[in-house]
């Protein structure tokens, strides 16, 4: 399963720093959409052109409408639940509860951490909104009145949404169908060296610690949860087209649940629009969809609706954190310590590798060197959804850089250090790398200083500094506040002895097969839902092989095609499948050597490639050159003999590491004394993910993500009351903001490669959502903390924003600050108190 | 969207919309949509027959008219943002268009739609309270004027009879020493107002409030007025502590509630703030004052 040692270590010629500057075209010769090149979006031009094909595009013969009937209640036991009246609607095919999935064993579901959640409510509801029963019918309005009409008599009981009183000994238990749980904990971790740790702070010159919330998210893809399943009774098969990040995992898992073979099912994730970790678990909709299509043989559909994705689907975050750090006067990290409450929701199905209960929440010492860290962290049951997906991040990244981050502003303050010098003080030094941190993680390659100096330059630091000394000197109506976040992120998983997905390592895979003609179909394990892969992985390809990009087709999403792998989450398609690409295609290089030396009528020894031309030529002799078109056609017209004919090749990659994205982002906020209104100034981003495939593209991930990121501090939570109602479940109370929420974003990069990735790359459609957050409530922190503040909990409100300027003294009323003049000249002053 | 079945009329005159709200049982108009089909997505309403008003062209009006600005039942958010009228002379109607829900929703929404909303957070409401507007409404036993402060009863209801269609909200063109101005504290855009405040003020040419009218958003069961920072302003002339107090009025006079967007004591203080602010820009659009805002 793992790749040639030679090939994986192999960044080759592209691996070199580069300043930031201009770099299109370095590293590709022949100029035609290889690395570093700004192709434009091969997938657009359907998208643009309305040809996308999203689940609910697909239509089938006979294909029935799924809609489920779901609870009003939080915690309560079902005494009884009536379809007749449900039945009795005209066009109404069938009504199912539990009771008629225990016939074919498909009640419950195991999670992605092992638990097991009801598929319909069998006996106790746990949240709100949860799946009780089902109705099919012959179109989608009539299953939704249907489902009006299913009677469901309700013995409500108490419920807990809140973590820490869901741990508290008089809390209703919430998992009482499980034999040894008394309680509603579900897990504690650790990490660190807590005996080191400890002594370190006891010996410290300074301590700080702040508590602080990362609050419960949604990731909101626009296209929600959906499928089609369709039972082809006839060769015994199982097609389910569906929103999936992870379409291979999903058969596994859909064959382990079902009983049905796995080469007798066959996963399809068409264009999706969006996952962001959402489409990562699998829910029980897909599994009614499916156990419908197999009772009644005929194509089931089912399509989430807004507030059903909201309140039901994969919730991200909802860390309760406290963070410490231990320091010398000079502000000199020497310790990190930290504890979570994690609020997991009715089941523990959190999307995260198996061996990973905090996914990786470990790598919350940051860019920094620390030498001694512990954590630790529990897990807790609630009455609300399941969830902790990985929202646009790898597995808990974003928690533990938004504790670091705060906490290392928290620091800064304290000792009265710039919050810039205090990180270049305790950075990770660029000559050190491979880093190995105290809780374990191997950094793989790292410059954060010049990543930081490039952002301090980019946003003007030192005028924004005057800046805000001077509104503070003239009491100004308006504060200036600026934050840094420099963060690091860990993404890719694998290597797959240590991250697996159900018991299946963390590898991924790609399948080249060049044709006759010479152009050639890419098949990929990742899934794409807007990253870009069908040109990116094209270009990676087109860079090998000295192909054009546009004789490239990436397929991917079709378990019945494509080889096996993971999916996309957690940053992983470049680094590990877009590592196999490249293996696939000097797999296909090396062979392509003896047809070349045949067609050339030279020994194979003497043949070279030149990534310069993108041709392969005889020594000393280049204009004895052939490119790979001309060899496909010897491999297939005109084969040597010495080989087997045609040029394709299969790469699984097992990553023997996984890479360490990073950049620094530094923001500019305005704060609205009188109102807690806070408005973007100044928005920069310096990300460095290793050597660059297509710079547009990264600019788009980092745009988008960065707008997740606003979201996050300022805007997005899904709250609930006493009684376990989501309060925030759909988009007029989860507030996702808008382009008019999104100022202008400065983007800059550097170049520090993998130095163990094929192509020296690493993943960066995650860096902004993870890095952003701590840079924006460190500025609004900011602009407060010349009176005291030291921390705000996201999301910033204008009201969580001007209790705090009220609290430490800042707020005002708009009254001191303005008069007025007649014309007459007369004039009223400012009033005075 | 899996609306409940209802039956679909499309009127093309205002008569014959008037005699089928007359004929049909309980029937619900339906003009922009913005606040109705939301509604019937969460099938919170669930109408056996709609009247839709779209095709009624003689409503699709806003002009001035016998000493009114006149909006007809079709006159969208965005007629309004888009009017050099308005521009010109209606200083709260030109604040408030860009500031309601996102340009989509402005593009179908109407002024009166909203109006018959009767929602507490609806902004044009409180314009309508601090105008001292009225609506028009035609009903089976033919026209009547209802004053905005006649209007609204309580959340999304109000004096409209079942059958009676609003054909038009309007308020007096304005005096000499008149400006007007509204303030809204929102988290983005396309989100509801956490308070919003509209503020009109006549001035004489001595510089004192002869008449002010100020409508509160979102901090009561209705768009309210601020009857008692109003009476405050009347035969004073503007200063930061005059607006002060009638923010502070005003605030006292509300009746915010606590929800996720914020407390009910931070909106309090918000209606004091918007005030003062509302009341400033009125002030000056009024042309008697300058602001001065230091530094
Ligand atoms: C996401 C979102 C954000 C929004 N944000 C805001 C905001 O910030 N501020 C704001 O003020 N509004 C906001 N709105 C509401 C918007 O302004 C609506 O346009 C308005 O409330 C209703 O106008 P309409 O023409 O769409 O009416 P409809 O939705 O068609 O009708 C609304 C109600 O009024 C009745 N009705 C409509 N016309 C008449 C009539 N002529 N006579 C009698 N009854 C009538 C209908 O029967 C219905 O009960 C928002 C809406 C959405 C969906």
């Amino acid at each position: 399963m793992s790749s040639e040692p030679d090939l994986t270590a192999e960044p080759e010629e592209h691996q070199h720093a580069d300043d930031g500057g201009p770099q299109p075209e370095k590293h590709c010769g022949h100029g035609r959409g290889g690395m570093g090149e700004e192709v434009t979006r091969k997938e657009d031009k359907r998208f643009i052109t309305g040809r996308g094909n999203y689940v609910d595009d697909i239509k089938k013969p006979g294909m029935l409408h799924c809609e489920i009937v779901r609870s009003p209640h939080a915690h309560a036991r079902i005494e009884d639940i009536d379809g007749s009246r449900a039945m009795a609607l005209d066009g109404v095919v069938a009504v199912l509860t539990a009771d008629d999935l225990l016939e074919h064993d498909l009640a419950t579901m195991p999670t992605l951490m092992d638990d097991t959640q009801d598929v319909l409510v069998n006996d106790k509801v746990k949240f709100q909104s949860q799946e009780v029963a089902a109705v099919i019918a012959e179109d989608r309005y009539t299953a939704k009145d249907a489902a009006e009409k299913v009677e469901v008599e309700y013995d409500v009981l108490e419920p807990v949404v809140d973590a820490e009183e869901a741990l508290e000994d008089d809390a209703p238990l919430i998992r009482d169908e499980l034999d040894d749980q008394e309680d509603n904990h579900i897990f504690d971790w650790e990490t660190g060296d807590k005996e080191a740790t400890q002594e370190v702070f006891d010996e410290a010159a300074v301590t700080v610690e702040e508590q602080m919330e990362y609050q419960r998210l949604h990731p909101a893809p626009i296209e929600t949860c959906g499928a089609v399943a369709d039972w082809d009774p006839g060769k015994d098969k199982m097609t389910v087209h569906m929103t999936s990040q992870a379409p291979h995992a999903h058969r596994t898992l859909f064959s382990q649940v079902s009983g049905i073979p796995e080469h007798k099912v066959r996963i399809v994730s068409p264009d999706v629009g969006g996952g962001f970790g959402n489409k990562v678990p699998i829910y029980p909709g897909y599994v009614v969809a499916a156990a419908a299509s197999y009772v009644l043989e005929q194509p089931v559909k089912w399509i989430e609706e807004r507030s059903e994705n909201i309140q039901t689907t994969g919730f991200a975050r909802d860390y309760d954190m406290t963070g410490e750090i231990a320091a010398t006067e000079d502000g000199v990290i020497q310790g990190v310590k930290v504890d979570v409450l994690a609020n997991h929701g009715a089941y523990n199905a959190a999307a995260q590798p198996s061996k990973f209960p905090a996914g990786f929440f470990n790598i919350f010492t940051g860019s920094y060197d620390v030498d001694a860290a512990y954590g630790s962290l529990t897990g807790a049951f609630t009455n609300t959804a399941p969830g902790g997906v990985a929202y646009r991040c790898s597995f808990r990244v974003t928690e533990a850089v938004y504790l670091i981050e705060r906490m290392v502003k928290v620091l800064a303050d304290e000792l009265d250090v710039d919050p810039a010098e205090i990180r270049r003080r305790n950075f990770i030094p660029s000559d050190a790398f491979p880093y190995e941190s105290a809780t374990g993680w191997n950094y793989d390659s790292g410059d954060y200083e010049k990543a930081l100096d490039k952002a301090l330059e980019m946003a003007d630091y030192e005028h924004y500094r005057e800046e805000q000394q001077r509104r503070i000197a003239e009491d100004a109506d308006k504060l200036i506040g600026i934050g840094i976040s420099s963060f690091t992120e860990v993404v890719g998983a694998g290597p797959g002895k240590q991250c697996d997905i159900a018991g299946i390592e963390m590898f991924d895979s790609a399948d080249l097969r060049v044709n006759p003609t010479g152009n050639a179909v890419l098949r990929i394990g990742v899934q794409t839902q807007g990253q870009g892969h069908e040109t990116t992985f094209a270009q990676i390809v087109a860079e090998e092989l000295g192909m054009d990009v546009d004789d490239i087709t990436v397929e991917h999403g079709d378990t019945d095609t494509e080889p096996y792998g993971l999916g996309t989450y957690g940053s992983r398609s470049t680094p590990v499948a877009g590592a196999a690409a490249a293996v696939a295609a000097r797999k296909v290089r090396d062979k392509a050597k003896s047809i070349a030396a045949n067609e050339l009528e030279a020994a194979e020894e003497d043949i070279e490639w030149d990534r310069e031309s993108g041709e392969f030529h005889v020594a000393g002799a280049p204009d004895r050159s052939i490119t790979i078109t001309e060899i496909a056609a010897g491999a297939y017209m005109n084969s040597p003999g010495n080989e087997e004919p045609g040029l394709e090749a299969v790469n699984y990659y097992d990553p023997p590491e996984m890479t360490y994205p990073f950049g620094s982002y530094i923001v500019v906020v305005e704060v609205d004394r009188e109102t807690g209104e806070v408005d973007f100034e100044k928005f920069v981003a310096v990300d460095d993910c290793g050597n660059r495939i297509n710079p547009m593209i990264i600019e788009g991930q980092i745009h988008g993500g960065l707008a997740q990121g606003i979201g996050t501090a300022m805007l997005e939570h899904v709250t609930y009351d006493d009684n376990g109602n989501v309060t925030g479940g759909d988009f007029m109370n989860y507030l996702l903001p808008t382009a008019n929420e999104i100022p202008n974003f400065e983007t800059g990069h550097t170049v520090t490669p993998s130095p163990h990735h094929p192509i020296g790359a690493k993943g960066v459609g995650e860096s902004p959502t993870v890095g952003s957050p701590p840079a924006i409530v460190n500025a609004v922190v900011d602009a407060m903390s010349h009176a005291g503040t030291s921390h705000v909990e996201m999301p910033m409100t204008p009201d969580t924003v001007w209790e705090e300027l009220d609290e430490v003294g800042l707020s005002i009323s708009p009254s001191e600050n303005v008069s007025f003049e007649f014309d007459d000249g007369a004039s009223e002053e400012p009033a005075d108190d | 969207m899996k609306a409940a079945a209802f039956e679909h009329h499309e009127p093309t005159t205002v008569d014959k919309a008037v005699s089928l709200l007359e004929s049909l049982d309980s029937p619900t108009i339906l003009a922009g949509g913005q606040s109705l089909v939301p509604m019937l997505r969460f099938r919170l309403a669930r109408p056996d027959t709609v009247v839709d008003i779209n095709g009624i062209d003689s409503l699709d009006y806003l002009h001035e008219e016998d000493g009114y600005l006149k909006l007809g039942a079709l006159a969208r958010h965005a007629d309004v943002e888009d009017s050099d009228l308005i521009d010109e002379k209606y200083g709260s109607f030109a604040d408030t268009a860009p500031l309601v829900a996102d340009p989509q929703i402005r593009n179908r929404g109407t002024i009166v739609g909203s109006i018959a909303q009767a929602d507490p957070k609806g902004d044009w409401g409180s314009v309508l309270l601090a105008h001292d507007g009225e609506v028009v409404a035609q009903g089976p036993d033919g026209e009547r004027v209802i004053p905005a402060d006649e209007l609204f009863l309580l959340p999304y209801d109000t004096s409209l009879g079942e059958n009676e269609l609003v054909t038009e909200a309007r308020v007096p063109v304005p005096e000499a020493g008149e400006g007007s101005a509204y303030h809204k504290l929102k988290r983005k855009t396309g989100d509801y107002a956490m308070a919003g405040v509209a503020a009109r003020l006549v001035l004489d040419d001595d510089g004192r409030i002869t008449d002010a009218g100020i409508g509160m958003t979102a901090v009561d069961i209705t768009n309210a007025r601020a009857r008692e920072a109003e009476a405050h302003l009347e035969g004073e002339r503007p200063s930061a502590d005059l607006f002060e107090a009638a923010g502070e009025l005003a605030a006292e006079e509300s009746n915010p509630e606590s929800d996720e967007h914020g407390d009910a004591s931070y909106k309090e203080r918000m209606i004091d703030v918007l005030t003062q602010r509302a009341l400033g820009d009125a002030a000056e659009r009024a042309g008697v004052v300058k602001r001065r805002v230091t530094p």
